[in-house]
């Protein structure tokens, strides 16, 4: 689709956009809670601010004084207690958090206000390995390049959803563009592609594509450069989540707003326990497993890809 | 019910068999230059001070006690002719009119008799003819019907780039748009900045926003009813032109002189032939080119039978390499007979075949792909009669069977070898109508059509039907159960009935007043969510989860000319009402999705405004001014709920198409026997949008909030003014007297006006530090922000 946008500006560069910043109304300033807890590393953080004014270029204020606690489904409880940040939870014995196939419960208390998510930890794949492709440079990319792919498979049976992440250069890809979902193999639950290797756009979509001054798009890996990929297990309601805010935040412009569809809410698998307690929240649990590998792209790695250029493979 | 529809019909017919005690003066009136045949030719008879007028296929039949007339044949822009027609028997008078002298009539806005707008009992309905179109201003220089219909009052459009067009506060999808008869499912090329109707190849344009005819049916808001020509009966012509997006060239010519003749139309667009030797973007496969290809024959095989046969064939390609792009295109074929059963009986019967597909497919090689193509197969027969009974009435009635083959997704996914088919099941469906109307003139003064018309629905298997459970409102709905159907057998069926109405009291020659009512039901539904219709947009037949859409329409009119049909004016009001309107949950996943059905909502809708028409006829300036004041809204629960959190029970709010002014202004100035200026002006209210209120961050991504309601502000308005400068016999022209040329100049969007299309909040696309905040900005989308001049050269030897 990318591509296709780009074909149709070339032809016809007559579009033109400006910035604006029109009154929005008044911001409600909801409850934000950002709790995306994986089984990588000793410390969990979670997030519980206020929205903000939507023009507002600042970084949310932590709410203060909140109680944040996820029980598990042998209800072992694990508190997180506030910090400079948010609400952090420490390892006490040095093991990771939680377990695959595992269910967890939060609960974070605002206010008098009681807002609580579930979420079960799903299974992530290892990624068997790297590969590198050459390209050579086109009316798109100013200079011979190299795409990267991880090939991993999605496990046997419908309903596995899994969130891609990247890192070039140790930068985390955080693009709108750079959400990489996969439901089992595929882009949707709606085509089930199951159990197979994870479909192609799937396993190159860690490549960066960044455009320069003229608006050409510079190369998305070079020899020297590294790739690191992680693979978060996420749920379904997560899946969903993150596809729509990819809907509504990887806004490319110009004729690709024909192809928009209308900006809405995008879902939240947090409740206010209370149904008629008017307090809003926004925000999404998941407990995730990662899986990850990198891969620096060396001389001798960039020549094979080459080779297998040259031969037309 | 269908028995009570064949009773009437049946005393109808016995009623007709009763009134033989008066002749038939009948016949075929065309342009005799070329033999095509003329639609909307008036024929006057002094002494009945009243008349009739040529139907779609040129031919005029009228029952008058035995005696002696005048009678007056009229078209617009061609001579008068007079004859005296001494009836005592059944008489066939054939009329070639012969085209009036530029000079004296300098152009014609319509091709229409004297005060037949006040006269007819139509009303909610403007035609154009192809010589108006050609000489308006257009974008890129292209002359194009669907563009030029929205100039007209009720018609409008969500901006440029958009497919399709809005009628009277109906989506896109509530148009019925037929091509000799054949529904064309997508009338664009290059998503909406052209149309797929080749300007060289039709001969009229018929568009009914209201009091629509009990003919007609299947879409709520309009019917575009376009015809193509028949082909030059006299003489070869070649016709073409080369523009700035498209070359032309139109053949025709007699096949047997007078009695059979055809025509061959095609357009290509070129701008991938003119860019390669510039750019390498399209070398490795690359395209993005659009073609129409018209072709008719007819033959008049006795003064009783015609026979005629048309295609279509057109095509959008947008390829990036060799396997990777989308592309769509219409193919339709009609086949057609018209059939005198006697000089009062005249009967069509058209049977088509159309087919509209469209896919896209990426992947780089055969073990890594994604390929999906999706497609609507339509068969249809539709037999046709009227009868023209008596000087009073005129009856109408006949049916219509379309058979519908649904492919929604033929997809095959690769991925390292492995195929994965995630093609979904085909959807059958029958839809059949049957109608009875009369045209009655129940004084001099006031005539009426009532009609009905009786519709049919059979979604059928073999296929699976999903039983959806209960949700939030505006939330997808979880499958509960699936049952499986074999061919053939009924899974929902629906029928209704729809009645029609239209009154015309003329108050004197030049004034009337009009009223009108229509019920219709529409059985397949476009299902699209985005911005702007597109062309990969999905059609849905209705479904055990989806109800047919209902509108009911009523019209009031006053029409009154001046100055010898000089002038024509109009005003009409009209208030709409509809239920089972199509939307989406947020986040519904249109494309390639089994359970579509639990992702959409269904809603109530109404519409209402004035439409005020002033149009110059004859003189060195013509042209027209239309001013519409619309609103349109729609209430579905789940959608605009606001603060009504826990209930989700929707508020009224406007559709994307609600505009609330829409102001055309078109003029033409002759300003000499070779050349003329026309210019047009657009001003329409800016569409609705919606706005964010708040913004919240997760995992490094800003996401916008918003208060629940839906489409509560407006983009600015817009506005544009367009000329065109056309100069005739330049070349070709001037060394023959039978050649024509013309060179059009036109100047798009002359003030350049930034026309806004569309505002999108997205956060900035600079990487950041960890420790900077992501900026958030709202962003103003023109689509042509620029002027845009153009030239064509079109001929004719």
């Amino acid at each position: 689709m990318k591509n296709l946008i780009i074909i149709l500006i070339a032809v016809f560069l007559i579009s033109c956009e400006k910035d604006i910043f029109p009154d929005l109304g008044t911001s409600f300033e909801a409850v934000s809670v950002e709790a995306m807890l994986t089984d990588q590393g000793t410390t969990q953080t979670i997030l519980v601010t206020r929205t903000q004014p939507y023009f507002q270029n600042e970084f949310p204020e932590k709410i203060s004084g909140a109680q944040v606690f996820v029980i598990d489904e042998d209800s072992t409880v694990f508190s997180f207690v506030e910090d400079e940040v948010g609400y952090t939870w420490t390892s006490p014995d040095g093991n990771p958090f939680g377990q695959v196939g595992k269910s967890y419960f939060l609960v974070v208390e605002v206010d008098g206000a009681r807002f609580v998510s579930f979420s079960q930890m799903g299974p992530a794949p290892e990624i068997d390995s790297i590969g590198w492709e050459f390209e050579e440079k086109n009316s798109f990319i100013v200079e011979d390049y190299y795409l990267a792919q991880f090939y991993a498979s999605d496990f046997e049976g419908p309903g596995d959803a899994y969130w891609i992440k990247a890192y070039k250069n140790g930068q985390y890809l955080n693009q709108p563009s750079e959400i990489t979902l996969a439901f089992d193999a595929g882009f949707g639950q709606a085509g089930n592609v199951d159990g197979v290797a994870f479909i192609q756009p799937i396993r190159q979509g860690i490549n960066p594509f960044d455009v320069n001054e003229d608006n050409l798009l510079l190369p998305p890996y070079l020899i020297g450069d590294s790739v690191h990929v992680e693979i978060y297990s996420i749920s379904p309601e997560m899946f969903f989540f993150l596809l729509q805010v990819q809907t509504q935040i990887n806004r490319t412009g110009g004729f690709g707003e024909l192809f928009a569809p209308p900006i809405a809410n995008v879902p939240t698998n947090i409740i206010n326990e209370d149904e008629n307690d008017s307090e809003q929240v926004v925000g999404f649990f998941n407990v995730s497993a990662v899986t990850s590998l990198g891969q620096v792209l060396t001389e001798e790695l960039a020549e094979e890809a080459r080779q297998k250029f040259d031969e037309g493979l | 019910m269908k028995k009570v529809f064949l009773t009437t019909m049946a005393s109808l017919l016995f009623f007709l068999a009763q009134a033989q005690s008066q002749f038939t003066l009948s016949g075929y009136l065309t342009d005799a230059s070329n033999g095509e045949s003329l639609i909307g030719a008036t024929v006057y008879i002094d002494e009945i001070k009243g008349g009739t007028v040529s139907n779609v296929y040129g031919y005029y039949a009228i029952t008058l006690p035995a005696g002696s007339y005048n009678i007056r044949y009229q078209y617009i822009g061609y001579e008068d002719k007079l004859q005296q027609v001494n009836l005592t028997e059944d008489s066939k008078v054939n009329v070639e009119f012969a085209a009036q002298d530029q000079e004296l009539e300098a152009v014609v806005v319509t091709a229409e008799a004297e005060d037949m707008n006040v006269s007819s009992i139509e009303m909610s309905t403007v035609e154009l003819d192809v010589k108006t179109i050609s000489k308006l201003p257009a974008f890129a220089g292209e002359v194009d019907i669907i563009k030029s219909i929205q100039l007209l009052p009720g018609v409008s459009t969500v901006g440029e780039g958009a497919s399709g067009f809005n009628v009277r506060g109906g989506g896109v999808g509530q148009n019925l748009v037929l091509l000799d008869e054949a529904p064309v499912y997508q009338s664009s090329h290059l998503f909406g900045f052209f149309s797929v109707f080749n300007p060289d190849a039709v001969k009229d344009v018929k568009l009914y926003k209201g009091g629509i005819p009990a003919q007609y049916g299947g879409r709520l808001s309009s019917v575009l009813d376009i015809r193509m020509k028949e082909g030059n009966k006299k003489e070869l012509d070649v016709s073409g032109g080369i523009g700035t997006i498209f070359s032309r060239l139109a053949v025709e010519g007699p096949l047997v002189k007078d009695k059979a003749s055809f025509i061959v139309a095609g357009r290509r667009s070129y701008i991938d032939v003119l860019a390669r030797p510039f750019t390498d973007i399209l070398d490795g496969g690359a395209g993005l080119f659009f073609y129409d290809l018209t072709a008719k024959a007819n033959v008049d095989i006795n003064d009783r039978n015609r026979v005629f046969v048309s295609g279509y064939f057109g095509r959008d390609v947008f390829n990036f390499d060799q396997t990777q792009g989308f592309s769509w295109g219409n193919q339709t074929g009609t086949v057609r007979w018209n059939h005198l059963f006697n000089d009062r009986f005249f009967a069509n019967f058209t049977g088509f075949y159309s087919n509209y597909d469209y896919g896209f497919s990426f992947g780089e090689n055969e073990l890594d792909k994604f390929e999906w193509t999706s497609q609507i197969k339509t068969y249809n027969f539709k037999p046709q009669f009227t009868y023209f009974l008596s000087p009073k009435n005129e009856v109408s009635f006949g049916g219509e069977a379309l058979f519908y083959n649904f492919e929604p997704a033929q997809a095959i996914a690769v991925s390292l070898g492995d195929v994965t088919d995630i093609s979904l099941d085909d959807r059958q469906a029958l839809e059949a109508s049957l109608y009875l109307s009369n045209d009655q003139k129940i004084t001099g003064k006031l005539s009426v059509q009532y009609g009905l018309r009786w519709s049919y629905f059979n979604y059928l298997g073999p296929g699976r039907a999903y039983e959806f459970g209960e949700a939030v409102a505006g939330e997808r709905r979880p499958v509960q159960s699936i049952q499986q159907f074999e061919a053939g057998e009924s899974i929902a069926s629906f029928n209704n009935l729809e009645p029609r109405f239209a009154v015309n009291f003329q108050l004197n020659p030049v004034s009337s007043i009009k009223a009108s009512y229509n019920r219709m039901n529409q059985y397949i539904h476009l299902i699209s969510n985005t911005v702007a219709s597109t062309p990969i947009d999905v059609w849905q037949p209705s479904t055990n989860n989806l109800d047919p859409q209902q509108g009911d329409q009523v019209a009031l009119g006053y029409f009154r000319n001046f100055k010898q049909n000089m002038f024509e004016t109009s005003a009409e009001v009209y208030y709409k009402w509809t239920k089972n309107q199509v939307d989406y949950i947020d986040g519904a996943d249109i494309l390639i999705n089994d359970f579509l059905e639990g992702d959409l909502l269904s809603g109530i809708g109404r519409a209402y405004g004035i439409e005020l028409y002033l149009k110059k006829n004859k003189g060195r300036f013509t042209g027209w001014g239309s001013y519409t004041l619309g609103k349109t809204e729609t209430l579905v629960d789940g959608i605009n709920y606001g603060s009504n959190l826990t209930t989700r029970e929707g508020g009224w709010y406007p559709t994307r198409f609600d505009q609330r002014h829409n102001f055309k202004l078109v003029g033409n100035y002759q300003i000499n026997s070779r050349s003329s200026l026309g210019a047009t002006f657009t001003y329409i209210s800016g569409t609705p949008t919606t706005f964010p209120t708040d913004r919240f961050s997760f995992q490094g991504f800003v996401i916008p909030v918003l208060d629940n309601l839906r489409n509560n502000v407006r983009i600015p308005d817009y506005h544009r003014l367009d000329f065109a400068y056309t100069l005739e016999n330049i070349w070709l022209g001037k060394k023959n007297t039978k050649n024509e040329d013309s060179l059009v100049i036109s100047i798009f969007n002359a003030y350049a006006r930034e026309n806004p299309f569309s505002i999108y909040f997205s956060q900035g696309s600079d990487r950041l530090d960890p420790n900077q905040p992501v900026q958030t900005s709202g962003t103003q989308l023109a689509i042509l922000g620029t002027i845009l001049p153009s030239v064509a050269y079109n001929f004719k030897f």
